[in-house]
């Protein structure tokens, strides 16, 4: 996978996938939600809808197929962002990963396929930004390791400035009609950034990797392998960030351009080395 | 005689810049030499770099003395392309600068002499305003022998310098850089009937659009011709709503050309400023450099860039 794919239906999710999905009104809302969570009931998955109210929540639910069956038996779990993501106290990208392992083994254990959840995240994003980028990442880490699927869904009101770095941290993306260009990825060994970085997406990138990359001191390889493009704007956003990180000791290695990315990396004295 | 006076009222404070010509040995030999040891004399870093012919003229001349200059180089191995001569010769400014108060040089462009070095004159000419508070004299030889006609008139007219009786002096023929490089860059043909013409409001799509014309027989290259372009967009839509994207194949040359309706731009001679460590820009000199050869038009109704892409 070169670039990040561009997801024109909320479907043909399968675990391991964990889309981002801009909404602009409650109806794109429902419209996405809908026939997420049919094709996770479909597949025998365990289904989790978490969003900022329960009655809009309930609203959106009212066209799913066999609704209250599901919820009577369990398969289908509707939690508030308060309840799902204990956004009134001190919210912990750790423990709410760990959470999310614990509910997907739960779920396998109980004859499930998997974990399925849908998550309205808007209200994290509207109060801790710091936690809501690492934990994004953190969270498509666990989902390259346990049967969990997750449609993020992110208000577009939040704006671009917001949502720039959660898109870059999904490999899976709806975001209005620009098609999707970069994602840094944390699966596998080190990071990794994919696709096309450019000056609109320079910033998003570089705020992103400050926030995920800025507390773990050492060395930390960036893998830009599957980099097929890079312009002056993003290479100088890169050096800007690298040079940052070195400051807060996280020495950052970059590791596998190609010819035209390292092109625009050396006009700022950066060098990748050989993947 | 008056006595020579090699650097005339130079100052030491920023760039002179003198393109001498030579027709004989002894012409060089008189020139030079004074040149060097006054360098000496007052104390400042000299530089060669020469072709063959004039390095065993200076070694011969300057004997034991030689060992003083603090580069003396063979100009034959240096020409890597316009771009990177310039970006090569930069950083070993820069490194000057950081140590010398002033110093001098004595330069030949032996890469004139050939079809594929012709561009440096480009370089010439910007480097008057790029160069200007950089405290060097630089002078720039040249072999009447060696060098063709159009290659000694560009000569006059990049260079502010030139030899009199005895001492530097204004040159005549000397053009403002922006008018040299506009009469030295491609001729400015109407865009052909066949072009495909695109009009973009994104950098992607321009991406996507000039990926996909990128002809079969140059795709090795897409992604020069990919950064390039998107490059010049950027720039376009950075004063413009929209910009207009063409592609065309001109005998064996590719054309990306980016129009748009932006103010013109303040400074057309950036594709041949090399950008330095700093974070000025740099997105006209990666382009120009990307491209095989580069032509603009700019006025206050707008700005066309043509980028140009051989085999």
């Amino acid at each position: 996978m070169s670039a990040p794919r561009h997801l024109g239906s909320p479907t043909g999710l399968r675990p391991g996938d964990h889309a981002c999905w801009t909404y602009a009104d409650p109806a794109e809302l429902a419209a996405a939600v809908l026939p997420y969570l049919d094709e996770g009931r479909r597949r025998g998955e365990q289904l989790l809808l978490v969003g900022e109210s329960r009655a809009v929540l309930v609203e959106a639910l009212a066209g799913l197929p066999d609704r209250d069956r599901l919820l009577e038996s369990g398969q289908l779990e509707v939690r508030t962002t308060a309840e799902g993501y204990a956004t009134d106290t001190a919210f912990s990208p750790a423990e709410q990963v760990e959470h999310y392992r614990e509910l997907t083994r739960a779920a396998v254990d109980r004859g499930r396929t998997g974990l399925r959840v849908a998550a309205d995240v808007s209200p994290l994003a509207r109060q801790d930004l710091h936690h809501l980028y690492a934990y994004e990442q953190a969270a498509d880490v666990l989902m390259g390791e346990v049967p969990m699927t997750a449609l993020c869904l992110y208000d577009a009101s939040l704006g671009v400035d917001v949502l720039g770095p959660v898109v870059v941290l999904h490999p899976d993306q709806h975001h209005g009609r620009r098609p999707p260009l970069a994602h840094l990825s944390g699966r596998g060994r080190s990071l990794a950034l994919r696709g096309e970085v450019d000056l609109t997406e320079a910033a998003h990138v570089a705020r992103a990797l400050l926030d995920v990359a800025g507390s773990r001191p050492g060395v930390l390889d960036l893998d830009l392998t599957d980099l097929t493009f890079l312009d002056v704007a993003g290479a100088r956003a890169l050096a800007r960030t690298v040079a940052e990180l070195a400051g807060r000791g996280v020495v950052v290695r970059l590791v596998g351009a190609q010819r035209s990315p390292a092109r625009c990396l050396a006009l700022f004295g950066l060098n990748a080395e050989p993947a | 005689m008056s006595r020579v006076r090699p650097t005339g009222a130079w100052d030491g404070t920023r760039l002179a810049h003198e393109g001498f010509v030579f027709g004989t040995d002894h012409e060089l030999v008189h020139r030079v030499v004074p040149f060097v040891l006054e360098g000496f004399s007052r104390g400042e870093p000299v530089l060669v770099v020469a072709g063959e012919r004039v390095r065993s003229l200076l070694a011969a001349h300057l004997g034991a003395d030689l060992g003083r200059l603090d580069v003396f180089a063979a100009a034959e191995t240096w020409w890597r392309g316009g771009h990177g001569t310039l970006e090569a010769y930069d950083t070993d400014l820069r490194a000057l600068r950081a140590s010398a108060a002033s110093w001098r040089l004595a330069a030949e462009p032996v890469w004139l002499a050939e079809d594929q070095g012709r561009e440096w004159s480009r370089f010439e000419a910007v480097a008057n305003r790029c160069y200007d508070d950089m405290p060097y004299y630089s002078l720039c030889l040249h072999d009447r022998r060696r060098l063709p006609e159009p290659v000694l008139d560009a000569v006059a007219r990049t260079h502010p310098l030139t030899w009199g009786a005895g001492a530097p002096v204004e040159q005549a023929g000397y053009e403002d850089p922006v008018a040299f490089l506009r009469s030295a860059q491609p001729a400015w043909g109407p865009r052909p009937a066949d072009a495909a013409v695109h009009l973009v409001t994104s950098p992607w799509e321009a991406r996507r659009t000039i990926c996909a014309a990128v002809p079969d027989d140059r795709r090795a290259r897409v992604g020069d011709v990919v950064l390039a372009g998107h490059e010049v967009v950027q720039n376009a839509l950075a004063v413009a709503a929209f910009a207009e994207l063409a592609t065309w194949t001109d005998g064996d040359t590719f054309v990306v050309e980016v129009a748009d309706s932006g103010p013109g731009l303040a400074d057309e001679t950036l594709g041949y400023v090399p950008p330095g460590p700093g974070d000025g820009p740099h997105g006209m000199w990666l382009a120009w450099r990307l491209a095989d050869d580069a032509a603009l038009v700019t006025g206050p109704s707008g700005t066309t860039v043509r980028l140009f892409f051989g085999p």
